[in-house]
């Protein structure tokens, strides 16, 4: 365990760290491109420079491991001009166009010289002009000139993801990023490499040009795409979500993320949401407010008596589960509670780095819920029971994510057989209009509106908090499960849609308003 | 509203000043009368009063030489903006060398205090302020200034050329 000093400040690390891993672990800044902490080290930008007492050059603290007794030193005179100056190298023919550039406000080479106040470069020579706009595969754009081959997406495919897509082509200053002939960087972690490229060299084609990174806000959450549960930041604003980056987690996710966890936000924003519920009697809907129609619903829930059968999906939280089948079999006394289980031949599958075959969140919390209150149930017996008229009324906890439900319109046809359905769900789906008979929709909460836990793959709990609120009048699963079993509970609907879930609220009310005496008789005279 | 209310003898002694404001509104008209050239007013709108070149008047958004928009949609004019009454909609090109371009971009008239922040902000001399200050209508008229209005209406004769070029400033190496 060798001792060092950095800046100052003693501190011990492990043996074989090496300098910039030890300040990064104690929170000391130093700037570096290519050095990235979940891959290996390349040493080509030549920006995290140190000095070191007794070496009488500054060296790199990417690639050098700390000795005992070391002296180091990242905010000498010596150490800025040679930052400085290798600044200036990567900004030979880098275009600076940071007002069209995507990665403008989170950019490494934009923070860098606007400290060093290298706006213009100071070199005589034409830049050199290489491609722009290059289309490297389905999800990824490459922009050559801005790129400063910090190599970091090449180690990417050769180290994480392994598909070996990307290299550096051509020597010296036409040295540039690409693909090779009919191979596409088309796999399914591709757009890691958008956010380790630490310019706007590499940018997603989902959220290129949609908005500029200072207009969002940002929260952390648990993936709902499925069992591994990843730690992820969702970045929005007022106009809705708009892209999800994986947030650093030792033990689930490492750095890293899949590409369809990123399309996740997108069935959370209003326009794929169901806003109010809905309510079918006869042959046409009517539109209710979610309380109201749970409120209404609860009439046919507490007359079904032993007719009455609750489906769950694994995409709700475990205090949710919880709530809903403890009310069901408690307080509505009913044992059919049927776990909807969508891809039964890939759930098991892996892919050796995240992505898991089951594609729901917390199948594992659903299992131990069920267990926990003493329910073993096979769904053959929901079908029979259905087909017998043993089964009149169903609540359906539907899947938000649904792009894995492919089995979702035969399922409707199979509860239509039930009479009245009652069917709780977060996002719009086609298949759902196709509910006949006494049919309710009510409007869910999605995974980034409510605070809970998910269990993963591995047992795992993750808990995560609150985002925002897209849809003002969506009920949570628990809330619901009151509701339909009769209680009287207050549902407040958030009047502050799309703004950061920890900030406050208005404290001036138009009671406050009323009364302030200047305001009122100024509207007198 | 608070009015001052004079009691005792101060009371009678108003007629001085009535025949002093009177005496102040005779010599101006006398003055106006007389010498015409030096009167304060102008006829509007008949005639119009011109003011300097570096008035700031209502936006105008510049074109390239083939007459495009030169606005890249960077949203530094919407970012800068106090008044909040800029928006924009970012799209891809199909010219790789321009990249983005703002397939909406919308200036609420009436929200704007004319600041010229976005004047100020813009990296590309896309955006200015020009000399118009009339911006009359009905109600019911539209206040909401799109691309149309902004960079080609019929007062700016096909658009007003921009001064940064980008195929010039290619040319240089930058």
């Amino acid at each position: 365990m060798p001792k060092c000093t950095i800046n100052g400040k003693e501190i011990e690390v492990k043996d074989g760290t090496t300098i910039i891993e030890a300040m990064h672990h104690h929170d000391m800044h130093i700037a570096h491109y290519c050095w990235h902490p979940g891959l290996s080290v390349a040493g080509v930008c030549r920006l995290c420079m140190i000095e070191i007492e007794g070496m009488p050059r500054v060296q790199i603290a990417c690639n050098t491991v700390v000795t005992e007794g070391m002296k180091i030193n990242n905010t000498s005179q010596k150490v800025k001009e040679a930052v400085k100056w290798g600044l200036d190298f990567h900004l030979i023919n880098h275009p600076l166009d940071c007002p069209i550039c995507d990665q403008a406000g989170e950019c490494g080479l934009q923070e860098q010289y606007m400290e060093y106040g290298k706006y213009d470069p100071e070199m005589a020579e034409k830049k050199v002009k290489k491609h722009k706009v290059v289309d490297l595969g389905p999800t990824v754009v490459l922009d050559s000139e801005r790129c400063i081959l910090c190599s970091r997406c090449v180690r990417f495919t050769t180290e994480v993801s392994k598909s070996n897509e990307l290299g550096i082509f051509n020597r010296g200053d036409r040295s540039e990023i690409g693909t090779f002939e009919e191979k596409p960087l088309n796999n399914k972690y591709s757009l890691n490499t958008v956010d380790i490229c630490p310019v706007g060299a590499l940018t997603s084609k989902d959220f290129r040009f949609r908005q500029r990174v200072w207009y969002l806000k940002d929260a952390e959450t648990v993936c709902n795409g499925c069992s591994t549960g990843c730690k992820v930041q969702t970045f929005f604003n007022k106009e809705g979500l708009f892209r999800v980056k994986p947030v650093y987690d030792k033990e689930v996710n490492g750095y890293w993320m899949c590409d369809d966890g990123r399309d996740l936000y997108k069935f959370v924003n209003r326009e794929h949401r169901y806003l109010k519920a809905s309510h079918r009697e006869g042959s046409g809907w009517t539109q209710v407010i979610p309380g109201a129609a749970a409120k209404e619903a609860a009439a046919a829930v507490t007359a079904a008596g032993d007719k009455l059968a609750l489906v769950l999906t694994g995409q709700y939280t475990v205090e949710e589960y919880e709530k809903i089948v403890s009310i069901f079999s408690k307080d509505l006394k009913t044992k059919k509670i049927y776990h909807w289980l969508n891809n039964k031949e890939t759930v098991n599958s892996f892919d050796g780095l995240l992505i898991r075959g089951d594609k729901n969140p917390n199948t594992k919390g659903l299992l131990q819920t069920l267990q926990k209150h003493n329910i073993s149930t096979a769904w053959s017996e929901l079908e029979s029971g259905l087909a017998s008229g043993a089964i009149k009324t169903v609540v359906v906890a539907g899947p938000e994510n649904h792009a894995f439900f492919k089995d979702i319109e035969e399922k409707v046809q199979l509860f239509n057989k039930a009479g009245t359905v009652i069917w709780l769900q977060a996002a719009k789906n086609p298949a759902l209009e196709k509910l006949s008979g006494n049919a309710w929709i009510i409007p869910m909460k999605s995974y980034v509106e409510k605070d809970g836990t998910f269990i993963n793959h591995a047992g795992q709990h993750r808990k995560f908090k609150r985002v925002t609120t897209v849809v003002s009048e969506s009920l949570t699963l628990g809330e619901a499960a009151e509701l339909l079993a009769g209680h009287q509970i207050m549902v407040k609907p958030e009047s502050n849609l799309l703004v950061e879930a920890d900030r406050q609220a208005d404290k001036v009310t138009v009671e406050h308003r009323k009364k302030n005496e200047f305001v009122f008789k100024r509207g007198a005279l | 509203m608070s009015v001052v209310q004079r009691t005792g003898e101060v009371r009678k002694w108003y007629m001085l000043g009535i025949l002093g404001g009177l005496v102040i509104t005779g010599q101006h008209l006398l003055k106006n009368l007389f010498q015409r050239k030096k009167m304060m007013t102008i006829n509007y709108p008949e005639e119009k009063y011109e003011y300097s070149p570096r008035f700031k008047g209502n936006h105008v958004l510049t074109v390239k030489k083939d007459g495009s928009l030169r606005c890249t949609a960077c949203m530094l004019c919407a970012t800068n903006c106090p008044a909040e009454c800029i928006t924009i909609v970012a799209a891809e090109h199909e010219d790789p060398s321009v990249e983005k371009y703002p397939i909406h971009y919308e200036i609420d008239i009436l929200r704007c205090v004319f600041c010229g922040f976005c004047e100020e902000a813009c990296p590309v001399d896309a955006v200015r302020m020009g000399p118009e200050w009339q911006t009359p209508g009905r109600s019911g008229a539209n206040f909401q200034y799109g691309i149309d209005y902004l960079a080609y209406r019929p007062q700016l004769k096909g658009g007003i050329q921009t001064f940064v070029d980008d195929e010039e400033r290619h040319k240089a190496g930058i």
